[in-house]
């Protein structure tokens, strides 16, 4: 399997699974780039979109294409936390106390509708999603490496639904929206499908591997060598600490987005073949690090503002970095 | 008119009494008036919607709100008639609809629009059909103190309307099935045809309730403002007693007159009929001129006030208007606002004149018929990523400040120099939109994309490359490679001079 040393062989390596990717996930492009990078830099994504577009698909093929354990929990109301975690079990032959694993002992955890469950539920994840391991019955389970937790929301449809706590949002490292694919691209889908180039159920089973844990891995030792220059970071803090006291904004991002986004601007300079980040780097990533952690002022909302429009004013606002 | 037949008791009432009378009236020939309105407006509504609709456009809708006035006058001509119980057919109202409609209309519909007393003064157009000469001095008249309160009843009339329409236009939001996703800002500003017939239908069923109840208003405050000034209260009351007066003795006559015209006793505290010599009193105190005397008072006056309630801001406007009245006071040079009147007016109207122009304004570039020219150029930044590219922070001798920090073995600062020098230079001569945010490789992007790909900026690529090697990259270019660049662009330079 490849594993790559170089900073070109991290470049290739991303581009090969990108390709690979987007032959199944056709039109989403922007998506596949962003939940790659969130996964090599170590982060969970939170992926919002209407159903139909492929979001179970793109994370059964990252499954298949990294080689990587893959689990899937729809969330709905009656959703325990031990459902999600896993939970200790009386064996009345052994007479003693057995763990079952939940779901989430995995590598690709694919938390779907994720606000359909109620809080105590979603809150299981806090641990599992920072601290990667699982505690049960006061025993501390390491989770294997990569670990990514992708949870997708239906932006449409919000009647019984529990909105994600604001600890739990900012654990994610992206929030990815997923749109419709363009004309050209649901064209070519379709085609696909009808010519038996792909079969209707887009299953993933043509793809083949094309790295595994350990290319994964070194790919994120190489990115963490990507140079970011001081000018470079301190634009990425400014466009975090902008978030604060900016006008239409009730609550800004916390020092965990510009982590964010310092680390994500990195892996994006490696997708770009690069060993160096710049100030497009930083703008590239920024929407998806920041666009779950700021809260709209009452007054903007009512303006008819979105997180996007806010974030596009304040990337406008905030001056690129000085020489 | 015959007061006699009027079938509502005249007597003097307060403003807000009248406004209940109003009401009253509205309330009992609700069912006749509203024909009266339907048959007057409904035709006109239809035609000016279906204009609307067709031309894309508010205006037609806007003219049948300007045309308020000329909609209320078969109202007030229905009620007039019907209290004095004769009742107008929709065919008389057609037919006499040139003698009520037209006196004064002209300038209801042009500079008296905005009149907030409009309920009240179109009585007096429409009902005494006064010359314009006496029109003035009538309106002084019955416009006199006490105010009969008609501005404050239109305000409150308009109001009544936004919120009714706004409560309708949301009732219909709620009934909308929501698999329609229907946005409020798009129920409520969105001005596609269907939206905007059911706002102006909406419009209308407002006004079909409120325009008859305000007409009805409007005529019970004049009502009762004549009453007041003309005692229609005492020529009923004498009538009734002048027929009486065959049967009934002188002094049972007089005694009821002057029961009449004194305020009655409180049942509790009722007195015993006057005796002869205090009825005589009575119609000796009522004969003589100091009973009630009439006077005409031309200049203002304040109410006397509790000192403590006197705040800085009445004292201001007290100086104000006293110095406006005393023009023939020495010691009004002595106080610090000495305004003459016609100053004031001017500065009245002044500022109305500008509130109206303002409006409209508003109004036509909202409706995006507004005459401004905007100017679609771009603004030349004085910033790019963070650089100043203003002219006068830019070194006057390029060369020899390049020369000075490669001396200094400072590339980084080389290349800054002539990044903003070329910048500077550039977006004068290919102006491109440009945000403070932009970095050095979106202002490249954006000066493709609006001016192809000319040699300046081809040469500016080669730097932005050489920049962002140097300072992101940590690799600075050589500073070979650094005159080169710099003699590169002063023949650019020197081509367009020469161009030029």
């Amino acid at each position: 399997m490849t594993q790559p040393t170089t900073l070109a062989d991290a470049t290739q390596l991303a581009q090969d699974i990108e390709h690979h990717l987007n032959q199944v996930l056709i039109g989403q492009q922007q998506v596949v780039r962003e939940v790659l990078i969130a996964l090599v830099s170590g982060g969970h994504v939170l992926i919002e979109g209407v159903p139909g577009l492929g979001k179970t698909l793109l994370v059964r093929s990252l499954g298949k294409v990294l080689e990587l354990d893959f689990n899937r929990i729809q969330f709905t109301p009656d959703l325990m936390p031990t459902d999600v975690t896993g939970h200790a079990m009386y064996d009345q032959k052994s007479e003693q106390f057995r763990i079952r694993r939940g779901p989430a002992f995995t590598q690709l955890l694919l938390a779907d509708e994720i606000n359909r469950a109620p809080a105590k539920t979603q809150a299981a994840l806090l641990e599992v999603m920072q601290e990667r391991q699982i505690t049960i019955e006061g025993k501390a389970f390491t989770l294997n490496e990569p670990y990514m937790v992708l949870a997708t929301q239906n932006p449409l449809d919000q009647e019984g639904t529990y909105p994600l706590p604001e600890a739990e949002l900012d654990r994610f490292l992206f929030k990815v929206l997923i749109d419709y694919p363009d004309h050209a691209d649901e064209t070519r889908l379709v085609n696909m499908v009808l010519d038996g180039t792909i079969r209707a159920s887009l299953d993933v089973e043509s793809l083949s591997p094309v790295t595994d844990a350990a290319g994964l891995k070194a790919m994120k030792a190489l990115s963490d060598s990507v140079l970011i220059d001081d000018e470079v970071l301190d634009y990425a803090l400014r466009i975090v600490r902008a978030t604060r006291d900016f006008s239409g904004l009730s609550h800004g991002a916390s020092p965990r987005a510009s982590i964010a986004l310092a680390r994500a601007s990195r892996v994006q300079a490696l997708f770009e073949g690069r060993d160096f980040v710049t100030p497009d780097d930083v703008q590239q990533v920024a929407r998806p690090v920041l666009r779950h952690r700021i809260q709209l002022s009452a007054d903007a909302e009512i303006e008819g503002q979105t997180p996007e429009t806010a974030l596009g004013r304040l990337l406008e606002q905030v001056e690129a970095p000085k020489q | 008119m015959e007061l006699e037949k009027a079938s509502a008791r005249l007597a003097p009432r307060s403003p807000w009494q009248a406004v209940d009378l109003g009401t009253k009236l509205y309330r009992q020939w609700a069912a006749p008036v509203l024909w009266v309105w339907l048959a007057f407006t409904l035709a006109p509504f239809g035609l000016l919607l279906g204009w609307s609709l067709l031309a894309e456009t508010l205006w037609p809708l806007f003219l049948f709100w300007w045309l308020k006035p000329l909609w209320e006058r078969p109202l007030l001509a229905w009620y007039s008639h019907a209290l004095f119980a004769e009742t107008l057919t929709l065919k008389q109202l057609f037919q006499r609809w040139r003698h009520y409609a037209l006196p004064g209309l002209a300038s209801q519909l042009t500079w008296r629009r905005f009149s907030p007393a409009r309920s009240f003064n179109t009585c007096v157009w429409q009902l005494e059909g006064a010359k314009e000469e006496q029109l003035s001095q009538r309106l002084r008249a019955l416009n006199s103190y006490p105010s009969n309160r008609a501005g404050i009843m239109t305000i409150v009339v308009l109001h009544l309307e936004q919120f009714m329409a706004m409560g309708l236009m949301v009732l219909l939001y709620t009934l909308v099935p929501w698999q329609f996703s229907l946005e409020w800002s798009d129920w409520f500003y969105d001005q596609g045809a269907l939206q905007m017939a059911i706002a102006s239908a909406t419009l209308y069923l407002v006004m079909f309730v409120t325009e008859p109840l305000y007409v009805a208003c409007g005529f019970a405050l004049y009502l009762n403002k004549r009453t007041w000034l003309e005692g229609w209260d005492l020529q009923l009351g004498l009538t009734r007693l002048g027929r009486h007066r065959a049967t009934r003795s002188g002094a049972t006559v007089l005694m009821l007159l002057a029961l009449m015209l004194l305020p009655l006793p409180e049942p509790a505290t009722a007195q015993p009929a006057p005796r002869n010599e205090e009825q005589q009193e009575v119609i000796e105190l009522l004969a003589s001129p100091d009973y009630m005397p009439f006077e005409e008072r031309t200049e203002r006056q304040w109410k006397d006030r509790d000192e403590d309630s006197n705040s800085w801001l009445e004292e201001f406007w007290k100086h104000f208007f006293d110095n406006l009245d005393d023009d023939e006071q020495p010691e009004s040079s002595s106080q610090p606002f000495d305004i003459p009147d016609a100053v004031l007016w001017i500065l009245f109207w002044a500022l109305f004149a500008g509130l109206v122009i303002w409006l409209l304004t508003k109004v036509m570039n909202q409706l995006g018929l507004g005459s401004q020219r905007r100017d679609h150029s771009p603004v030349i930044p004085t910033h790019v990523a963070g650089m100043d590219i203003r002219r006068h922070s830019l070194p006057k001798n390029l060369r020899q400040a390049v020369e000075n920090a490669l001396a200094a073995n400072d590339i980084r600062l080389a290349l800054s120099l002539m990044l903003r020098s070329a910048l500077a230079s550039l977006l004068r001569r290919y102006p491109v939109a440009l945000a403070a945010g932009s970095t050095e490789q979106q202002c490249l992007r954006n000066l493709k994309a609006a001016h192809g790909e000319p040699l300046p900026i081809l040469y500016l690529q080669r730097l932005i490359q050489a920049w962002i090697s140097t300072a992101w990259a940590h690799r600075p270019v050589d500073a070979d490679a650094v005159r080169s660049l710099l003699t590169h662009w002063e023949e650019i330079r020197a081509e367009e001079a020469a161009d030029a």
